[in-house]
């Protein structure tokens, strides 16, 4: 709950005098001062304007205000729900305190960026999970994780190697494709960088830590046949994702990917020991617990955080 | 050292090669997707207007675009209008500027011409090469007013917002008073069977003939829709004989101001087109008010 | 292997029967489960991995002696790419409201290990002729497998067959969602080990 409100705060403000902006509910900001405000000035419902940033002309109605007993706090009260997955402009006219004149202020009140990155992080690894919402990385997906140790090796190495690919698919995406308006040298671009990044991370893993190359080394060469690491670096691109969100997208994605490993492998140990029918074993039934672990899954689809 | 000589002349060639097969389909190909898209926009606006084959549309039936821009002047912001005008028996491009309390500012002549303005980035140069430089715009917003025999027979605006996945892109028809002639939904990524369901008549053309007045105060609501009603909105499978003349006005009537029947499983759906719409529609027709006003009061003959 | 024994036609059904690339081999497995809501995808998707695989396993097999070593696998990952981006625009440009619903996968074909393993296995040794016939053969599997699949979701699902209502009702909307896509396919692959054991019994194996 703390962490919630934490995350709904928006630091950006153009005036010395206040300390910070947030929504609150779905129809309410609040604005906090370093100071106390006089009431004549904040409850007047005239002083205030504010309008949606890609709507200037539209000015939202202000039902009323209140000031808080310590009089540093004013809540704007709306007349309808507010959007608050945009930044909102708040146009305060000469705020008063105890008798000064301590000029206009032009505020914005927005979601925290780290709250949008959350967002996007969850998102990729829970609501929109790789493996069971989005029915990607399938082959590798039910090759490694007969064992768990597997299954844990494979998660890791993907996204290692996902958040080399993808912060560098960025890069590329934004600096070199699109300017040049040769996005559709993507597919291809991407899948280089993929492989780029195996290669890289093999190297760099030979060298630093062989024994940890031992133990995960075989891993890297599946990670190019995964559709998820074509498919994450082709959704940043298609989303224009920035630099950050592109970073939290490839982490969550191969948190997901972990996550769907992990409880896979611990099933699959399971039913090993099972009595199976004949047809049914191996892949078939593996594909059949899958199914169940997606309807679970889907359990966090209407998941908002934020 | 020979190897690797040979090694990079071979992949940079088969790079080479490969780069310039994707640059020539791609070139073959942007033509068409842009000729395809272009025509499949226009088929749902005329859908949307309720021309077809058995109401065919007036020969002299036009599209006219509007283009807004938000202009920012040091610390003041103005909406800057791409407005078709008729001058001298020629139609240009003028851009109107409007202050945000809905006062006129100035106009300036775009030299660009009508199939020019479709792209955005024609669009982007011209601009450049009118506005003075120390004032930055960004593009807002496109809609269509449609006009036949010098009256306007309604407008066709574009739309996107937020729906239960990503963003939900539509196309609004309103008439001149508008009175919502219809919703067509262009892109989504809903879940299928579920908010998908947003694509079908039954949901859809529950917005058609809903007045403005109502369109302002209109809601979701989750009640089983009533089997006559169902069968009324899904036009398409009509059959001969299935309403009478009498039954469809009467239909109508009882349904004109109620609110929208919430898909099964798909409430949030339902309600993030419910409010796109109506944000759509009461944006629009506040700024179209306003640019009206000033048209008509500095007297610019604009080609709608 | 005794792959230049056979002859062009075993060459074919192989690809679409005994080694299916859904069914029996379990490659490329991600379009199976996540679009095979209806006959139309798999019919558009079958296509361009059938494009796909028959002109790299082509291009491949006319190259095979110019490849270095070395650079097999980013020279097949280029190619396969190379064709990927093209079937990609092209399909975008000529039919996009079927492209629509495709997504993304068919810019995932890139990914697919069937396509690859074709063309380590086969296409880099064997002639044109054969190679085409392999690819052919693969990439119908491919497609057979998806309409299959495609059909039993989309009838028992909604109801309707290539967009045609058949049944009237929709009997059970779960098979359209997607994690469904999961259980059917593993009760096909179950269906088809199950066809292949009493297959061999009656055959004495």
């Amino acid at each position: 709950m703390l962490l919630v409100s934490v995350l709904l705060v928006g630091c950006e403000n153009g005036h010395k005098f206040v300390k910070k902006t947030a929504f609150k509910d779905t129809d309410k900001m609040v604005l906090t001062f370093a100071g106390p405000v006089d009431e004549s000035w904040a409850s007047n419902v005239r002083n205030f304007s504010a309008y949606e940033e890609p709507d200037p002309d539209i000015v939202l109605t202000i039902k009323e205000t209140t000031l808080s007993p310590d009089k540093t706090q004013v809540t704007l009260v709306f007349a309808d729900p507010l959007n608050t997955g945009e930044a909102h402009i708040i146009s305060a006219t000469n705020i008063l305190s105890e008798g000064q004149d301590l000029g206009a202020a032009v505020l914005t009140v927005k979601k925290l960026y780290i709250g949008v990155l959350m967002t996007i992080f969850i998102g990729a690894a829970l609501i929109n999970n790789f493996v069971f919402t989005k029915y990607l990385g399938l082959c590798v997906f039910f090759g490694t994780s007969q064992k768990r140790g597997t299954a844990v090796g494979m998660g890791v190495v993907f996204t290692i190697v996902m958040v080399f690919a993808a912060v560098m698919a960025w890069g590329l995406y934004q600096f070199v494709l699109k300017p040049y308006q040769l996005t559709f040298l993507n597919v291809v671009v991407f899948i280089g960088l993929v492989s780029l990044s195996v290669q890289g991370v093999d190297t760099i893993l030979r060298k630093v830590n062989p024994m940890l190359f031992k133990a995960f080394g075989v891993y890297l060469v599946l990670v190019i046949a995964n559709c998820i690491a074509i498919a994450v670096p082709l959704i940043l691109a298609d989303n224009e994702y920035s630099g950050w969100e592109s970073f939290a997208l490839a982490l969550g994605a191969g948190l997901g990917f972990l996550i769907a490993l992990f409880l896979m492998a611990c099933v699959r140990e399971r039913l090993e020991l099972a009595q199976v029918p004949p047809s049914f074993r191996g892949l078939p039934i593996a594909f059949v617990t899958a199914g169940l672990f997606a309807l679970a899954f889907l359990g966090f689809s209407g998941l908002s955080i934020y | 050292m020979k190897e690797i000589v040979k090694i990079t002349f071979a992949l940079t060639l088969s790079c080479v090669i490969a780069a310039s097969a994707m640059g020539l389909t791609f070139t073959v190909t942007a033509k068409a997707k842009k000729h395809n898209h272009l025509m499949s926009v226009q088929n749902a606006m005329m859908d949307l207007l309720g021309f077809g084959e058995d109401h065919p549309a007036p020969s002299d039936l036009t599209f006219h675009n509007v283009y807004r821009y938000i202009v920012k002047d040091g610390g003041k912001k103005f909406l800057g209008y791409m407005v078709p005008v008729e001058k001298a028996g020629k139609e240009v491009y003028e851009m109107v500027m409007i202050d945000l309390e809905g006062k006129f500012v100035e106009k300036l002549e775009v030299p660009i011409s009508e199939g020019q303005a479709e792209e955005a980035h024609d669009r982007a140069s011209a601009l450049e090469k009118v506005l003075p430089p120390n004032q930055f715009f960004t593009y807002a917003d496109a809609s269509a007013v449609a006009t036949a025999g010098g009256e306007r027979l309604g407008y066709v605006l574009p739309g996107k917002f937020p729906g239960f996945r990503t963003f939900i892109h539509v196309l609004v028809a309103m008439d001149p008073q508008f009175e919502l002639l219809g919703l067509e939904i262009m892109e989504h990524e809903e879940d299928a069977g579920l908010g998908a369901e947003i694509e079908q008549e039954y949901f859809k053309n529950q917005f058609k003939r809903k007045s403005f007045e109502i369109l302002k105060g209109l809601e979701v609501v989750k009640k089983p829709m009533p089997q006559e009603y169902k069968k009324y909105l899904e036009k398409s499978k009509w059959v001969e004989g299935m309403f009478t003349e009498e039954q469809i006005s009467e239909i109508r009537k009882q349904y004109k101001a109620s609110d929208i029947h919430a898909i099964t499983a798909a409430t949030i759906s339902s309600k993030a087109v419910t409010d796109g719409v109506k944000n759509i529609a009461k944006k629009f027709a506040y700024r179209i008010g306003k640019l009206d006003g000033v048209l008509e009061e500095q007297d610019i003959h604009a080609a709608f | 292997m005794s792959t230049t024994m056979k002859s062009n036609t075993q060459l074919f059904m192989d690809g679409i029967l005994k080694e299916n690339p859904i069914f029996k081999l379990a490659l490329s497995m991600c379009p199976a489960v996540g679009i095979s809501t209806s006959v139309m995808n798999g019919i558009l998707l079958g296509t361009a991995v059938l494009f796909v695989q028959v002109f790299s396993s082509c291009t491949i097999s006319l190259i095979r002696n110019y490849i270095h070593p070395k650079i097999r696998i980013p020279t097949y990952t280029l190619t396969i790419a190379t064709w990927v981006t093209v079937i990609d625009l092209v399909l975008a440009a000529y039919v996009p409201a079927a492209y629509k619903a495709m997504g993304m996968f068919v810019r995932l074909i890139v990914a697919f290990a069937i396509i690859t393993m074709r063309l380590e296995m086969f296409a880099c040794r064997e002639p044109l002729g054969k190679s085409f016939w392999d690819g052919l053969g693969m990439g119908l599997g491919f497609m057979f497998a998806m309409i299959v699949l495609g059909a039993v979701r989309e009838l028992l699902g909604s109801g309707m067959l290539l967009g045609y209502d058949v049944l009237g009702f929709k009997p059970l909307l779960f098979f359209v969602l997607p994690s469904a896509g999961f259980f059917v396919v593993g009760l096909m692959m179950a269906f088809f080990n199950w066809i292949e054991v009493a297959y061999n019994r009656k055959k004495g194996v």
